[in-house]
């Protein structure tokens, strides 16, 4: 068995089981031992008492094909051949931009339905001085906000009582619920509120036992944000968990020994601390709400469209491709601009950058 | 090298070289009268609930019966079913589906584009009435299929005074949030422009008094939605009235929905639905496609497939379905037709996007 030095962790590990005497640079093969060394029985040779282990052949099988597959000189690469396949995915998405982009400099031709041929701005002009899209945009951009608000506001205390909750039974039932949401898809869940908050739905028969009449809770503005609030709530949830687990509980301790009540050590030892997480939480929270297309598709009514929708209006209800790509290469504009001054303001959070800026 | 010729020999190369000639001579028309090879299933796009069924039973199940080859039905929405076909077409590649059940504005879409097969060789085509040729279109690019009414349905219970006459009744401050209209405006426009003040002559270079109507309705905050949303609307008591195809009304009155429609003395909108044949199917493919279609357009297809659908087919002496005979839903006859609104194709292709985004503007607002 060749042993590698460097290279991948499970080497290491092999190395690791090497009986004494043996490790790297040293080989096991009959051909290569050395007399000097402590006899070591081949795991050809069946008449030793000394049993070839298991593991040590499925590891002598595993780097051998290591070795034939990715050899040693090839080393300084590992690091890119781990992450090339990314990569192509990112890559693969960036040529579908080019393409988008392409696609936006073209009207479409209701004569053939079919892209003109020549190279134009109308389609960003059209978006530009349409009072529809302007709407529809500040609508996006309003929702989203007000999604990372309220998400955070909710998921903040959910998180903290997670995770410093001193009952097993306590975590593990916030922890079943957060995840049941993630095995439904974000269309039944909206399904499921049309049918909670709809005229005739749960929420307006509790409201007929105490007298009020049955009032429409669906299909406006607020419907939506509080679908995607729902909706987001348990990524949230999960981003924030980790970064308050990273602060000691020692530290509010401490912060109670000299003489902050428990609001005092929230507001300033808590929150502050866990400012990463809350940045982190808030920027996925914050994407994911402004390119959505489900919650306002269905519990808007038609007449609360974001982006998402205005773009499927063009390429799926109008044909036209050209509008459609601009209007995605907007979106993608605007959505990385929200983002990057986000991050240059408060910085990347836990969603990493070595904590910089 | 000696080569020996036997009387068997002979004979056989001589029956090959006669065979080779008579097969040569043969019209096209005469080989292609052979039944190619039968594809394992062919695949028709289709809308969900209701219509499907229809179909299934008018025409797919007795083209399997007949053929022996299996219908798969493709419930992807119509439109976007139609940047995948014309993808595929471009890129040279075989076609998701073999038979696009499509609404004739849409399908003029694809046949102008240059994406539809010409399907005028279909025998059954001879039986058929004018509203099967499309309008605009050189040959049958496309075959229409049916016609439909945007009628305005409601619940009897919350127009306890009887149908409503006129589209503007909608207007009644006791319907504020409890109308709905397609969320393109499609099926409304054009009554809307009657119901504005304006002239169906005027459509579309001054279609001002329906855009006024729009915004009239937008002040009662509608509900704007697809066609399932309707029923499921309906269902859940959202709504009282709509303008939607008389299919969906009529299927969620079957469901139990409490439901009636009519016809306002403005008009309703009058369409067609169609089939068509993508380009580039393997010939055999394309010539099984062909049969489907006809099928669909011979008596008893029809007659099956419409009863489902409650709608006035294509091909004379068909039955309406129990309840239907005279109903404003299903016009027969050229009095039926005097209330209803039939824009040409080739008119609504060029302007229903902008038709589209303006109704947009105002409902978004």
């Amino acid at each position: 068995m060749h042993v590698r030095t460097g290279g991948f962790p499970v080497l290491i590990m092999a190395v690791a089981c090497l009986p004494a005497g043996t490790g790297p640079g040293q080989t096991l093969s009959t051909r290569h031992r050395n007399a000097a060394m402590p006899e070591i029985p081949s795991k050809d040779d069946t008449h030793t008492t000394f049993r070839y282990p298991l593991r040590w052949r499925i590891m002598d099988a595993l780097n051998g094909g290591l070795d034939r597959f990715w050899p040693a000189r090839m080393s300084p690469y590992t690091g890119w051949a781990l992450i090339m396949p990314a990569l192509l995915l990112v890559g693969v998405l960036v040529l579908g931009l080019f393409e988008m982009a392409d696609n936006s400099l073209h009207t479409l031709d209701r004569a053939t339905f079919r892209l003109s041929e020549a190279y134009t701005l109308e389609n960003y002009q059209t978006v530009m001085e349409s009072a529809t899209y302007g709407r529809v945009i500040t609508r996006s951009v309003f929702a989203a906000g007000l999604t990372v608000f309220f998400t955070l506001l909710l998921a903040l205390p959910y998180a903290y009582i997670m995770v410093r909750t001193t009952s097993s039974a306590v975590r593990k039932a916030l922890l079943v619920t957060l995840f049941l949401p993630f095995f439904i898809g974000q269309v039944v869940r909206a399904y499921g509120l049309l049918i909670i908050l709809g005229t005739t739905g749960v929420a307006n028969n509790a409201l007929g036992l105490v007298g009020i009449e049955p009032m429409r809770l669906l299909f406006n503005f607020p419907a939506v944000v509080f679908g995607l609030v729902q909706y987001m709530l348990p990524f949230a949830v999960l981003m924030l968990a980790p970064a308050l687990t990273a602060i000691p509980r020692e530290t509010e301790t401490a912060a109670s020994s000299l003489g902050a009540n428990w609001v005092q050590g929230f507001r300033h030892v808590v929150l502050p601390m866990a400012k990463p997480g809350l940045i982190g939480a808030g920027l996925v929270v914050g994407t994911l709400a402004l390119t959505d297309f489900a919650m306002p598709a269905m519990l808007g009514g038609g007449s609360q469209d974001f982006i998402a929708n205005a773009i499927y209006d063009q390429f799926f209800r109008t044909a036209d491709q050209g509008l459609g790509a601009a209007l995605a290469l907007l979106l993608v504009v605007l959505g990385s601009v929200i983002v990057g001054i986000v991050i240059s303001i408060f910085g990347a959070g836990t969603l990493g950058m070595g904590n910089r800026k | 090298m000696s080569t020996e010729f036997s009387r068997r020999g002979v004979l056989r190369a001589g029956l090959a070289t006669s065979g080779a000639a008579l097969l040569s001579a043969m019209p096209a028309s005469r080989l292609l009268a052979q039944e190619p090879e039968k594809p394992s299933e062919i695949i028709v796009r289709a809308w969900g609930g209701e219509w499907v069924e229809s179909l299934k039973n008018g025409v797919s199940d007795r083209f399997t019966e007949m053929t022996g080859i299996a219908v798969r039905h493709d419930l992807t929405e119509d439109n976007e079913i139609q940047p995948k076909v014309w993808a595929a077409v471009a890129q040279g590649r075989v076609p998701p589906i073999h038979i696009n059940w499509d609404t004739t504005t849409n399908a003029t879409k694809s046949a102008l584009r240059g994406v539809t097969e010409d399907i005028s060789d279909l025998d059954n085509l001879a039986n058929t009435t004018d509203l099967a040729k499309p309008v605009g279109l050189e040959g049958y690019p496309l075959v229409n299929t049916y016609g439909y009414v945007y009628v305005l349905a409601y619940r009897p219970e919350a127009f306890p005074d009887g149908a409503p006459k006129s589209w503007r009744d909608l207007l009644d401050p006791k319907f504020k949030g409890r109308i709905a209209l397609y969320n393109d405006g499609i099926g409304f426009h054009f009554p809307a422009q009657v119901a504005g003040g304006g002239s169906l002559e005027d459509i579309p270079d001054n279609m001002d008094a329906c855009w006024d109507f729009v915004r009239e309705m937008k002040e009662q905050n509608p509900l704007l939605g697809e066609d399932p949303d309707f029923t499921t609307w309906f269902q859940n008591g959202e709504i009282d009235a709509a303008c939607t195809i008389s299919t969906n009304a009529l299927a969620a009155k079957k469901n139990g929905v409490d439901l009636a429609w009519t016809v306002p003395e403005e008009g309703c909108k009058f369409d067609t639905d169609c089939l068509w044949i993508p380009k580039g199917l393997p010939d055999n493919e394309l010539y099984w496609a062909k049969q489907y279609i006809n099928l669909a357009l011979s008596q008893e297809s029809q007659q099956i497939w419409l009863d489902g659908l409650g709608l006035p087919g294509v091909v004379p002496g068909l039955t309406p379905p129990e309840g239907l005979a005279g109903d404003p839903s299903y016009p027969t006859t050229p009095a039926d037709f005097e209330h209803l609104i039939r824009i040409s194709s080739a008119v609504q292709v060029q302007n229903e996007s902008d038709w589209f985004a303006r109704f947009k503007e105002i409902m978004q607002g």
